[in-house]
């Protein structure tokens, strides 16, 4: 039984009187990743942000290695090793490419040499500033700058979205590889289910803010009804369901 | 007419700078934390009576005074930081306004019971109040050294925002306070230094002001209007924006109260009016 990372118990949680999330539960053990899967507006953004501690938080709890984290104020969950690579990318504007990179880097095995390995694109414009950047540039550095604080656990939301396909590809590749061979915790949101669930290896599917479906990612690829029905992953687009 | 204009320009530029060292460090906690001080100049005040005080009770010279001024200003800012402004970062305008603007009665009334309402002099030591001649110019050695300090303020300042780890924690979090904070930058620790430095620097202004434009318990008002005015024109978070609209509004000032003293100081608010209006932003703001 591998060591418990994050646990999400009960998580009733949204932005001010507005409740988006309501009753999530998952847990995420260490070295093991997982898919988070949904349409548009369900809840995936919230969620990362709960646990990042941007949302009003109304019930429930979020276990981080043992330690009740509930409360605990947003920048000191990064030095507890939660990594963030936020939907929007929000790069810092004013910074260059390398201070984006070290402005809140922590020591570990991430240094300047290891993500400019990953992403030799980011070592080429080391000195732009980060309005100058391409869409796809913006996200690798987005990840990049999540890896500096030598997260154990990353939270990636929607980082294929809007790019072009080769760039979806070499970003797939990257994740392929901190997955894969440096065992890396992450919790992949995403639309592109298909590639998101060859990614991971579990998978929670939300719907207007619960979680409607989880299982195996490699079970659920084959479960075409389930994908149809809360992803629209084909064509048809049939009323949401409000239960699994 | 010639000289007249280079003296305009020269006493217009040396005022400028006083107002750059009032007026720095709103600009950057402003556009970093949103966070509306209008005490501001409150320290820019006690910075002024700190050094009238060591020199006039206790003897001591004007420029071992500076440093005292600067520490003074940042440490009661610090203080007040942590006990009165903090709960407010997140509360409306209004709220931030009117409890800073309290700040500054209190201030007010504070230095009039302590100092009595009249103008506080200075002595300034001999080597500054002698003028340096350059063919039919006459420069005021304490205006070319108030615009030395100034330049100097402002190398260090870009030095350290521009070229350290904190300068860049810094600009990260005018930048993106929720993403700083995401990645683990403690924004309020850094937002307390900031505030802190930034008082300091306009207690030293406070200081260096008195020559120039006296010192008396209005100070802390009659000054945050040009302060304002500097942190507006000038754009947020932004020292070559508040360096450029300090030195324009100074020269302003000065050539409106030289050449139209009708309008007297007038001049300047028509400055900003335009400018405003041609960059709503300011001069190098980004938002
Ligand atoms: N800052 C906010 N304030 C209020 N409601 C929000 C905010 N952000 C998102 N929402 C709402 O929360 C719901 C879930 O949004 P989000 O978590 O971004 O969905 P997803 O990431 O799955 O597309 C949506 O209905 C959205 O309108
Ligand atoms: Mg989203």
């Amino acid at each position: 039984m591998p060591d418990l990372l994050l646990a999400v118990r009960n998580v009733r949680a949204g932005y001010g009187e507005a409740v988006v999330l309501d009753d999530v539960s998952f847990e995420v053990p260490s070295g093991e990743s997982l898919a988070v899967l949904g349409r548009n507006g369900v809840g995936k953004s919230t969620l990362v942000l709960t646990i990042m501690g941007f949302t009003t938080l109304i019930r429930g709890s979020l276990v981080w290695r043992g330690e009740e984290i509930t409360h605990l104020a947003p920048h000191r969950r990064p030095r507890r090793g939660l990594g963030w690579v936020a939907q929007e990318r929000e790069i810092f504007a004013s910074l260059s490419v390398e201070e984006n990179l070290t402005v809140a880097s922590r020591p570990g095995r991430w240094d300047l040499a290891a993500v400019f390995e990953l992403f030799p694109r980011l070592a080429e414009r080391r000195h732009a500033r980060g309005h100058h950047l391409s869409g796809g540039e913006q996200q690798m550095l987005a990840i990049a700058r999540a890896l500096m604080t030598n997260p154990d656990l990353l939270l990636l939301d929607e980082p294929l979205e809007g790019l072009a396909p080769i760039i979806v590809e070499e970003l797939t590749a990257a994740i392929r590889r901190m997955t894969g061979e440096q065992g890396s915790t992450l919790i992949l949101v995403e639309q592109h289910a298909d590639i998101a669930l060859g990614l991971t290896e579990h998978v929670i599917v939300l719907e207007r803010g619960k979680i409607v479906h989880r299982g195996r990612s490699r079970d659920t690829l084959r479960e075409p009804v389930l994908l149809d029905r809360y992803l629209g992953l084909t064509l048809s687009d049939s009323p949401p369901a409000s239960g699994p | 007419m010639i000289s007249s204009f280079v003296g305009v320009l020269f006493d217009g530029f040396a005022y400028g700078m006083l107002l750059f060292l009032l007026s720095v460090g709103l600009s950057v906690t402003l556009g970093m934390m949103n966070f509306v001080n209008l005490a501001h100049c409150s320290f820019a005040m006690l910075g002024g009576y700190v050094t009238v005080t060591l020199m006039d009770r206790l003897g001591w010279p004007f420029l071992a005074t500076l440093p005292v001024a600067f520490l003074a200003a940042a440490g009661a800012s610090a203080a007040l930081e942590r006990v009165l402004f903090r709960p407010l970062y997140r509360a409306s305008d209004l709220d931030q306004c009117l409890l800073t603007i309290g700040v500054v009665f209190v201030s007010v009334a504070g230095a009039a019971y302590l100092y009595g309402t009249v103008q506080q002099p200075v002595q300034l030591p001999g080597y500054l109040r002698r003028a340096v001649t350059l063919g039919s110019f006459r420069f005021p050695v304490y205006r070319l050294f108030l615009i030395g300090a100034a330049l100097a303020v402002t190398v260090v300042l870009v030095a350290a925002l521009e070229c350290t780890r904190f300068g860049a924690r810094v600009r990260a979090a005018v930048d993106n306070q929720r993403m700083a904070r995401g990645l683990g930058i403690d924004v309020d620790g850094v937002f307390a230094v900031t505030f802190a430095l930034g008082s300091g620097l306009a207690g030293l202004g406070g200081a260096l002001a008195i020559e120039m434009v006296g010192l008396d318990p209005s100070f802390a008002f009659a000054y945050l209007i040009y302060v304002i005015i500097v942190v507006s024109v000038g754009g947020l978070a932004s020292i070559g924006g508040s360096f450029a609209a300090a030195a324009l509004l100074g020269i302003s000032d000065m050539a409106g109260k030289y050449y139209v003293p009708q309008l007297g100081a007038f001049l300047i608010y028509l400055v900003m009016v335009g400018l405003l209006m041609w960059r709503p932003a300011g001069l190098f703001g980004r938002r």
